[in-house]
């Protein structure tokens, strides 16, 4: 039985894209099919399940966009600012405050755009207030740089702003 | 002529029913390949609310544990740097003066220095988390320190770091 159907799907076998897990997965199955009788009901009941797993598993889930290119660019980002934060507050200048306004901007805005892709599902709560999670979210970012910059450009920067705060004593 | 013979058959076939009543059962019957019903694909989530599987972790029956907690912490202390930040880029548009006139009137409060220190402490803490325990996710995404025992050690050291330079940056 178990024979029968991996030679009835022989064909879709070849054409799969997962060719080597399907062709691995079906000779398990020509290996189970030698096991004793009282072993073979599984069998019966697991072929189908083992040759649909993995093209279920090739589907591309689109929780947002490809994400192979922005993870370096995340990880880069961070990293840069393990330097760049304590740079900016050591020595406050427009340059620092202005690579610092630009990189947390846009580190806040990756990581809130996980927290609404996380929390705001469509499946939970309907496919318009992600939408608008999201496009407030640009909103906010938006608003932010471009308030941070011009803090940085006619106030006294983040830097400065920082250490006269601390400078506070009582 | 044939319709006596076609009556003898069919006394004879009554005869075998009742003497091999199993034979008569026995027909002749054609498999036809079919293939398996298909699965309907709703998806990840969609399949397991239809399941009514609780969303995994289920955190109202499972235990806290420090793996867990340091990761959603790492998440709330992010939120509260982008508060501040969007606190600070907001505030620079709306409000009519310059910072170094909210500064000044904060100094001319004399609100004390044990207030000070506990709100500095308040106000860096969430950064020193975020800076030490953002590097131990950097560490992990270049595969060190990925063994349970290592993830625990990083996870003491990291709040070790966090709650010192916390209170170091809070006192000067």
């Amino acid at each position: 039985m178990a024979l029968a159907l991996i030679l009835r799907n022989a064909p879709k076998i070849q054409a799969g894209a997962f060719q080597q897990n399907l062709i691995k997965s079906s000779s398990i199955l020509m290996v189970r099919d030698l096991a004793p009788a009282h072993k073979q009901h599984s069998t019966l009941s697991k072929p189908s399940h083992s040759l649909i797993a993995p093209q279920k598993f090739s589907q591309v889930r689109l929780m947002s966009a490809d994400h192979s290119k922005l993870w370096p660019m995340e990880k880069a980002l961070s990293v840069s600012m393990i330097a760049l934060v304590p740079a900016a507050i050591a020595m406050p200048n427009i340059v620092f405050d202005n690579l610092l306004a630009v990189a947390s901007v846009i580190h806040f805005h990756w990581g809130l755009e996980a927290v609404v892709v996380d929390y705001a599902r469509p499946i939970v709560v309907g496919n318009i207030l992600p939408k608008l999670a999201l496009g407030l979210l640009y909103l906010i970012s938006a608003t932010t740089l471009g308030g941070l910059i011009y803090f940085n450009i006619n106030d006294i920067g983040i830097g400065k702003t920082i250490r006269k705060f601390w400078a506070i004593k009582e | 002529m044939s319709a006596i013979f076609r009556l003898a058959n069919r006394q004879t076939a009554l005869k075998f029913k009742t003497n091999f009543g199993l034979l008569s059962l026995v027909r002749p019957v054609t498999l036809k390949p079919q293939p398996a019903p298909k699965e309907e694909d709703l998806g990840h989530d969609a399949r397991n609310m239809k399941l009514g599987r609780p969303q995994s972790p289920h955190l109202t029956i499972y235990a806290p544990q420090m793996t867990s907690m340091l990761s959603i912490s790492h998440r709330a202390t992010g939120m509260i740097l982008t508060f501040y930040t969007i606190v600070l880029g907001t505030g620079a548009i709306i409000l009519p003066d310059s910072i170094e006139t909210y500064l000044n009137a904060l100094e001319e409060y004399h609100v004390g220095g044990v207030v000070l220190s506990v709100g500095k402490f308040i106000l860096a803490f969430p950064l020193t988390y975020h800076y030490w325990n953002g590097i131990r996710h950097l560490a992990w995404d270049i595969g060190l320190f990925l063994s349970l025992k290592e993830v625990y050690m990083t996870g003491f050291a990291m709040l070790g770091l966090a709650y010192g330079s916390a209170a170091v940056l809070s006192v000067i």
